[in-house]
């Protein structure tokens, strides 16, 4: 009378292979742990089965092979120290405030309620705490590959991946969460150089290769730039824009307060935004109708003009 | 009967209950052990029958876990093997990690905190330095307006809103009764009342040009959202034809109907909130969208070239043949 064979089978596998400092063959774990099938091909079916499911949860499964025995055999153990929560030894607001941030920011898909059961579970209600409810929300986008590359930073661990149609060996020192996309800072051993990867452009799955502590993240990776005008790497202008007050604050609240030269009485502004990428600069410009007027330099004023003049009633 | 939980998330909540419980060496209350882990009285006293059934080899009694439930605490002996609860998953550490630096990056987030401390001894047993090798930006730039909308928020109060509408290209004030407050994308929203418009409207707080909480209160939404929708349906069209690299665009803006043309030509149909809106798009596109019908009520078929007439004329005068 068993209230769940299955669960209590997998509570003495996990028990079995944290107790043993020896690796156990499946033999000896089947003797052990009891409630597996007597048929052969049924026992190992299920034993696999077994060990998918715990490795699934995170459990640290080890295989190696058993010393002394003759002939070589291989066995499985769990390794404490991989296993066992090192604990950061939270206080009870510390793991209250924890809870409130998870209720208000979310990753869509990615579960951090098994990580508050690890650490303590969620008291909730506490005495003291402003409110048991966030008051502000945000879900942001999920990508397949983000749980691995936090995994892979940190451990220090040389990620794999596909990328713009080149497989690229990366040392991931940066995830960034911006506008909407997740972004990886990193050095990329291919290129022999610093970049910037975004996370919806890699093709397929980031694999882990090598071991963990492979490499020290720099200090500092530099923020990431993600304005369009500064994208690509042509030749770098400073742009003057006028820019009228009716779409002042909101421009400026886009290209940032240290870009504006001059305020003006009526609430207009003149801005000076550095430009690499023409075609974006002009898409950003167009945005703002006619309440932006390109002040210089002359080879942007005259592109947008020229582009403005071939959709003009009286051009082309 | 309750729905099915399998065998794996049950072990999941046990891997870290029995650790916790087996750490008060005078028992676990029950109601509070209950209320920490999410989990009914029943379901608890079910799976810990099984938990007595666990233990380590050669399963003599005291290598088998001892529970004893008494009125109303749980305790446990024997369970000496499962002392810790098992390590934090990368997918546990990051939706840890990740919520709690992106809203100690809000304003007003005390950076000496409960969140603040308790992130970084999160971070430091996950060998990670929030802000530096994580960041999450939920949108920038507005904290002044945030922490406005928040201060009202918590006492009730309407606000006043200077804000541009970037669909109708127009600059209002207006009174609002702040709903909810969200991030999404990487831009802050506001959800609220507007008085202006009668009904329910969602702003963007760096479009957003001055801010105020006013003394008037406000009374919370019925529960149930009643919003007034967005009837693509309803709106005025317009039919563009997309070349083939700026076929993305359909992706970004709400399309009603698209179709594939010859030569990789994208032929979408538009449902229009407010002109300024489509006049943006032509003249971002340029030669790129071509206009295939478009109803009256938006411009018609010189919409684009009136707009163009229209910037141009800050630069010296209307645009001239040749």
């Amino acid at each position: 009378m068993v209230a769940n064979p299955k669960l209590e089978r997998l509570m003495n596998l996990t028990a079995a292979l944290l107790d043993t400092r020896v690796p156990l063959t499946a033999e000896a774990l089947r003797e052990r742990v009891g409630g597996y099938p007597d048929d052969r091909v049924a026992f190992r079916r299920s034993f696999e089965r077994d060990k998918d499911d715990l490795r699934e949860m995170g459990i640290p499964i080890r295989i190696e092979e058993i010393p002394d025995s003759l002939p070589r055999a291989e066995g499985y153990l769990i390794r404490n120290d991989e296993y066992y929560l090192r604990d950061p030894g939270l206080t009870a607001d510390e793991l209250a405030a924890l809870h409130l941030a998870t209720a208000a920011v979310r990753i869509d898909g990615v579960q951090g309620l098994g990580g508050l059961w690890k650490l303590g579970g969620t008291p909730g209600g506490l005495a003291g705490a402003a409110s048991d409810s966030p008051d502000v929300s945000s879900e942001l986008s999920a990508d397949p590959n983000v749980v691995t590359l936090f995994g892979a930073m940190a451990d220090r661990q040389v990620v794999t991946f596909r990328y713009r149609d080149t497989d690229r060996e990366v040392e991931p020192h940066r995830l960034e969460f911006q506008r909407g996309n997740w972004y990886l800072a990193g050095f990329d051993r291919s290129r022999e150089g610093r970049r910037v990867f975004r996370l919806n452009r890699i093709d397929g799955a980031v694999q882990p290769v090598g071991g963990t502590g492979a490499f020290v993240r720099p200090e500092g990776t530099p923020a990431l730039q993600l304005d369009p005008w500064l994208a690509g790497g042509g030749d770098e202008v400073l742009a003057r824009l006028r820019i009228d007050a009716a779409v002042a604050a909101a421009a400026v609240h886009e290209l940032g307060p240290d870009t504006v030269e001059e305020r003006h009485d009526d609430g207009s502004v003149v801005v000076a935004i550095p430009v690499t990428n023409r075609d974006a600069f002009r898409t950003f410009v167009l945005g703002l109708l006619e309440h932006a007027e390109v002040l210089g330099p002359p080879e942007l004023r005259d592109a947008v003009v020229g582009w403005l003049r071939e959709l003009s009633a009286g051009g082309a | 009967m309750a729905p099915k939980v399998s065998a794996t998330d049950r072990m999941r909540r046990l891997l870290a209950l029995v650790p916790w419980i087996a750490a008060h060496a005078d028992g676990a209350p029950l109601e509070e052990t209950c209320r920490r882990f999410g989990i009914s009285k029943a379901q608890l006293l079910e799976d810990f029958e099984v938990v007595q059934f666990v233990g380590v080899y050669p399963f003599t009694p005291d290598a088998l876990i001892d529970v004893v439930v008494d009125d109303d605490r749980i305790h446990l002996l024997y369970a000496d093997v499962f002392r810790k609860p098992l390590g934090l998953t990368p997918e546990e550490g990051l939706a840890l990690v990740a919520a709690g630096t992106a809203l100690l990056a809000t304003p007003g987030a005390d950076p000496d905190g409960p969140l603040a401390r308790g992130l970084a001894k999160l971070a430091g047993v996950l060998g990670v330095r929030p802000g530096e090798d994580l960041g999450v930006g939920l949108g920038g730039g507005v904290d002044d307006f945030l922490t406005t909308i928040r201060q009202a928020r918590s006492t009730s109060r309407r606000i006043e809103l200077d804000y541009y509408s970037h669909g109708r290209d127009e600059r209002t004030t207006r009174t609002v009764d702040p709903w909810r407050l969200w991030s999404q994308a990487g831009h802050w929203y506001l959800a609220g009342y507007c008085h202006l418009a009668e009904g329910e409207r969602v702003f963007r707080l760096d479009r957003i040009a001055a801010a105020r909480v006013l003394d008037e209160p406000f009374e919370p939404p019925a529960t149930g959202d009643d919003a007034d929708f967005l009837e693509l349906d309803a709106l005025p069209r317009a039919v563009l034809d997309l070349a083939p690299d700026t076929r993305w665009l359909a992706e970004s803006i709400p399309v009603i109907a698209s179709e594939d043309r010859p030569e990789g030509v994208l032929r979408v149909t538009l449902g229009v909130t407010a002109t300024p809106w489509l006049e943006r798009i032509l003249l971002q596109l340029g030669p790129a969208a071509r206009v295939v019908t478009i109803d009256d009520r938006l411009g018609g078929p010189d919409l684009a070239a009136a707009a163009a007439d229209r910037v141009l004329a800050r630069y010296d005068g209307p645009g001239r043949a040749g």
